[in-house]
């Protein structure tokens, strides 16, 4: 048997940036780029570098309801971001390696189904793109993502709150200390996929000690359970020791040592903005050790053993919280999901969505169809107010790929009845099942659709 | 007049290029005693009594080192490496005896760990006791700030003033530790021996009063003045491919996108020309199995050529990619790719009457005629050679692009032309240009075509400044040099300024001024260096280079005083 490689695609967009100071700027992966370049890691031979490509609209429109369209919500960079991580998933699918890193800006866990703008420096998700091309393209079944992002992952907790084949497990700074303010263990999923989510907030101050007994008594047992056909980790460096925005205390001997275990099919960049003193060298370590190479030597110049310590107490408090949600866990299919959700057509949850980084306020009216033979169709009343008058209003109705055929009609009915309600300006249907997808217009009386490459 | 010559492992070829008409070759083989057969070539293009003051310039290509690498007859070098914290020291394999001594420099050029000196006196006294008196000194982001290089080289002359030692920066600045450190360890191995072709070449020329100036032709397509050629010896490995390919672009018309197929005995090589302009390696040249920083054009050797034994396996016809001897018509044990050319009158090589028997080896059990038996032949040579091609076009397609505008400029590109050189080119080029939607071309000098792209080449320097305002620095990669920043303001404009005044300080050093009076920009990169949202700082990287290309292409009469 040979020895399969690791994929790895480096674009920095050292041409993009969402502001000249903005954290989220050129030469964000600079400083990793001189560093991975030096030590001549692309020549390995356990190592393969691909250029990246471009994803289509048609692939975003798989997952996100842009609001007018797709292609007003995006910049080329984000197209590259989201290709180079399909790209990856493909070369691991046809088996020409056996993982892959994306080791590319701009990042993405923030942006949630809707997207009215730019929130937590995202606009698309380049996993949730991912996830569901595999799924509409080789037919992949149960897909796990654990993010290890500072900040709780929520654009990707929303967009699969409700799918019992995705299994989202975050662990990140406490909300309350920390944007976006959410991901809270009682955060668990919907009624239909209860338990498929998993959060745990982490008190400021925690080093790799706890960040590694969450690992290894949550997030591996519940893996183990899952079973998941792909893995992929939300690879936020921010919880990092000298990250400017969080407060933990990891290394980037703890990240390498996490990506070891967790053993991902794809580890995506996510946050990360101490750009000199963490990027280079956690990225470093993630990358070998996604191939197999021999890691230990890698560390931060200012790092010396028992530096960092933490807060035994509070470190006794997330392992309380770990025994907790092991056992919500282990008991999710002995849960009284009526009694939690309440009975009746659909179930519904209202939202709040601040966009950080556009100034936007977001209302949503979230909608699920409980069905007794299938996931069942969202619809959701999406209200933005962007500060200047006139708030935009979408109806968004999104059919999952195993939809049953009363559902898909419904679903299809609720877009006919969206376009005949004067309130809405934009109307989508997104048809995963057929993969077609309906975006309408009011002012300009316009219907578009999205068939997707021809011939595939 | 233009004095092109070729030194390769078998012939050494020469011509005489005369505003821009080739007025004579010459093909003679390279011996042992390399002075004799310069002196012979040179003979055979220039009549006695030929006033030599009419000749202009004299370049050289050579595979001497490249052939020095592969046959290991260089001088044995220590290693002293201060990789600092990273990659395990486990993961490089480097071929000689090696010594990690403790000491770091980050990405920026500071200092994380200093050097320790003891550790360096230990190494110094292991190689002492193997004898070793050259030393190759690398640290890690050596070419960000060069402090502990130059300290331990110091160290190491002071202790032993007769060693012979070589530093990193100044051997390769590209970001890339283990490449820079082959690269050191090569330049360090093969110093003397080059020194020695120098003075062969330098004889030669004395002896026969020729006395314009001497270059040597780099792996990179450039050229650079002999006398100061052995700082850089090493990129003057795999000058013979850059060689070919420049004699075609001379041979051919300006702007053509074409592929060379260089068809020898045992291995085509293959190079892209892309409008006009031969395809630069994206890495440095793998040497004997390591990798280097030698900047290259892109070639790639197939082994397949005319010599490759063919045999018949059940009922298939296979050409293999080893050679067993001649072909079967010059007296060879096997058939051959050639026999099959000279059985459809394809080349006019050898036995006819042999070339057939060979034919009818492989036939007459399948019960198949000569003809056809050539015919599987040498479309099964036409498929694989056309594969490659088609192959390389894609992985040119591949190669990483990390902004945005360089990801969106990707496009496909086929090429017009097949030119094909070297002995097998005349009886296939046709038949792989067909393969590929091309025209088939191929020049008049073919078989000189190396020497004549030795002679068209051009001196080829370039620039490379990296400013780093925060820390009021700035180093000169081609030079090892570095340097604080003048205190007044800096920006982009003054470092560009200052990219091109070290650039022409080479270029009078090298007495080039004539020769080299364009410049331009080829990489412009500034980055901000943030604390705090506040700018506190900028990066500057700025390469210029001086204009690349050839002489004249040859054909089209031209005033060389203007070339």
């Amino acid at each position: 048997m040979t020895l399969k490689k690791t994929g790895i695609v480096f674009f920095p967009a050292f041409d993009w940036a969402i502001s000249p100071t903005h954290p989220e700027r050129e030469e964000r992966l600079l400083y990793t780029r001189d560093q991975i370049f030096e030590e001549g890691v692309f020549d390995l031979p356990q190592i393969l570098e691909y250029p990246p490509r471009l994803a289509t609209l048609h692939d975003i429109s798989r997952v996100h309801f842009c609001v007018p369209r797709v292609q007003s919500r995006i910049t080329e960079a984000h197209l590259i971001a989201a290709g180079a991580t399909m790209l990856l998933g493909d070369r691991i699918i046809a088996g020409e390696i056996k993982n892959g890193f994306a080791l590319v800006r701009p990042p993405g866990h923030h942006a949630m189904r809707v997207v009215h703008g730019n929130r937590g420096f995202c606009n698309i998700n380049n996993e949730a793109i991912l996830v569901d091309y595999l799924r509409r393209r080789y037919g992949i079944k149960r897909v796990a993502i654990v993010d290890s992002d500072v900040h709780h992952g929520d654009g990707t907790q929303d967009i699969f709150y409700h799918d019992p084949d995705v299994l989202f497990i975050s662990f990140h700074q406490d909300g309350r200390t920390i944007y976006p303010g959410s991901g809270f263990p009682n955060e668990l999923g919907g009624p239909r996929a209860f338990a498929h989510t998993l959060n745990i907030p982490l008190p400021p101050g925690m080093t790799d000690e706890t960040f590694h007994y969450v690992v290894d008594n949550l997030v591996l047992p519940v893996l183990k359970d899952f079973q998941p056909d792909f893995i992929i980790n939300s690879a936020g460096q921010d919880n990092h020791y000298t990250d400017p925005l969080g407060s933990m205390r990891f290394t980037a001997q703890g990240y390498a040592e996490f990506t070891r275990k967790l053993n991902p099919h794809l580890a995506v960049l996510e946050g990360g903005y101490a750009i000199e003193t963490a990027l280079p060298y956690v990225n470093l370590g993630i990358l070998l050790a996604l191939a197999g190479v021999d890691f230990s030597n890698v560390r931060e110049p200012d790092y010396w053993p028992g530096r960092l310590s933490e807060n035994a107490e509070r470190a006794a408090k997330v392992r309380q919280m770990v025994d907790q949600l092991r056992e919500i866990w282990d008991g999710r299919d002995q849960v009284d999901v009526e009694k939690l959700f309440g009975t009746g057509r659909f179930y519904q949850r209202k939202k709040r969505i601040y966009y950080d980084t556009d100034y936007i306020d977001e209302e949503q009216l979230e909608k699920l169809r409980l069905c007794p033979s299938c996931p069942g169709f969202l619809i959701i009343d999406s209200r933005a107010d962007h500060g200047f008058g006139h708030p935009t209003r979408a109806c968004c109705v999104s059919v999952p790929f195993n939809a049953c055929a009363a559902c898909h009609q419904e679903a299809y009915d609720a877009y006919e009845e969206g376009k005949q309600t004067p309130g809405f300006q934009y109307v989508y249907l997104q048809d995963k099942a057929t993969d077609v997808y309906y975006a309408f217009d009011r002012e300009k009386g316009q219907e578009w659709v999205s068939e997707g490459p021809k011939n595939e | 007049m233009y004095i092109g010559v070729d030194v390769g492992g078998t012939y050494t070829d020469a011509v005489l290029l005369e505003k821009g008409r080739v007025r004579a070759t010459a093909k003679v083989p390279t011996r042992t005693d390399l002075l004799s057969s310069l002196l012979e070539a040179f003979d055979k293009i220039i009549m006695q009594g030929f006033p030599t003051e009419l000749i202009k310039k004299v370049v050289f290509s050579t595979t001497m080192i490249t052939n020095l690498i592969a046959e290991k007859k260089y001088d044995r070098v220590g290693l002293l490496v201060m990789p600092g914290p990273g990659l395990c020291s486990s993961a490089y394999n480097f071929p000689a005896d090696t010594r990690i001594v403790s000491g770091a420099i980050d990405y920026r050029g500071r200092e994380i760990v200093p050097v320790d000196l003891a550790g360096v006196d230990q190494a110094l006294t292991g190689f002492a006791a193997k004898n070793l008196r050259k030393i190759a000194i690398v640290g890690k982001f050596s070419s960000r700030n060069n402090a502990h290089e130059v300290q331990v080289e110091k160290h190491v002359q002071k202790k032993f003033p007769d060693w012979h030692c070589e530093v990193g920066h100044k051997v390769a600045g590209q970001l890339n530790f283990p490449r820079r450190v082959i690269s050191t360890y090569l330049a360090a191995a093969t110093r003397e021996k080059y020194q020695n072709f120098i003075r062969s070449v330098q004889e030669a020329l004395a002896k026969r009063q020729i006395t314009a100036p001497v270059f040597i032709l780099k792996a990179d397509g450039g050229t650079l003045p002999l006398s100061y050629s052995s700082e850089t010896a090493i990129e003057t490995i795999f000058s013979g491919p850059a060689a070919s390919t420049l004699g075609v672009q001379a041979l051919t018309p300006a702007g053509e996108t074409s592929v060379v197929v260089d068809i020898g005995g045992t291995t085509t090589d293959l190079a892209l020309i892309l409008s006009g302009v031969p395809l630069l390696s994206s890495k440095g040249a793998r040497v004997n199995g390591y990798l280097t920083h030698v900047r290259t054009l892109a070639v790639k050797s197939v082994p397949i050529g005319g010599d490759s034994a063919v045999d018949r396996v059940g009922r298939d016809i296979i050409v293999y990619s080893e050679r067993v001897g001649q072909p079967y018509c010059l007296g060879g044990p096997v058939p051959t790719p050639t026999d099959a050319l000279r059985v459809l009158g394809l080349v006019m090589l050898g036995d006819g009457e042999r070339a057939g028997e060979a034919m009818r080896m492989l036939g007459e059990p399948l019960g198949i005629s000569n003809e056809e038996v050539a015919g599987r032949i040498i479309s099964f040579v036409c498929d694989t050679i056309a594969r490659e091609i088609r192959l390389m076009f894609a992985q040119w397609e591949q190669e990483p692009a990390y902004r945005v505008w360089e990801v969106l400029q990707k496009k496909k590109v086929r090429p017009n032309t097949v030119v094909g050189v070297g002995g097998g080119a005349a009886g296939l080029i046709t038949q792989i240009a067909a393969r590929l939607g091309a025209s088939p071309i191929i020049p008049p000098y073919a078989p000189v075509a190396n020497a004549i792209g030795a002679a068209v080449a051009r001196p080829t320097l370039q620039a490379s400044l990296r400013a780093d305002t925060e820390q009021g620095t700035y180093t000169i990669l081609e030079e090892g040099y570095q340097d604080q920043l003048p205190a007044e303001h800096f920006d982009e404009g003054k470092a560009v300024e200052l990219a091109k005044n070290w650039l022409f300080k080479r270029i009078t050093r090298y007495g080039l001024e004539k020769d080299l009076k364009e410049v331009e920009v080829t990489r412009r990169e500034v980055f901000n260096v943030v604390r705090d949202w506040v700018t506190v700082g900028r990066l500057y990287d700025v390469v210029v280079q001086s204009q690349r290309g050839i002489t004249y292409h040859v054909g089209i009469e031209v005033n060389e005083d203007d070339a």
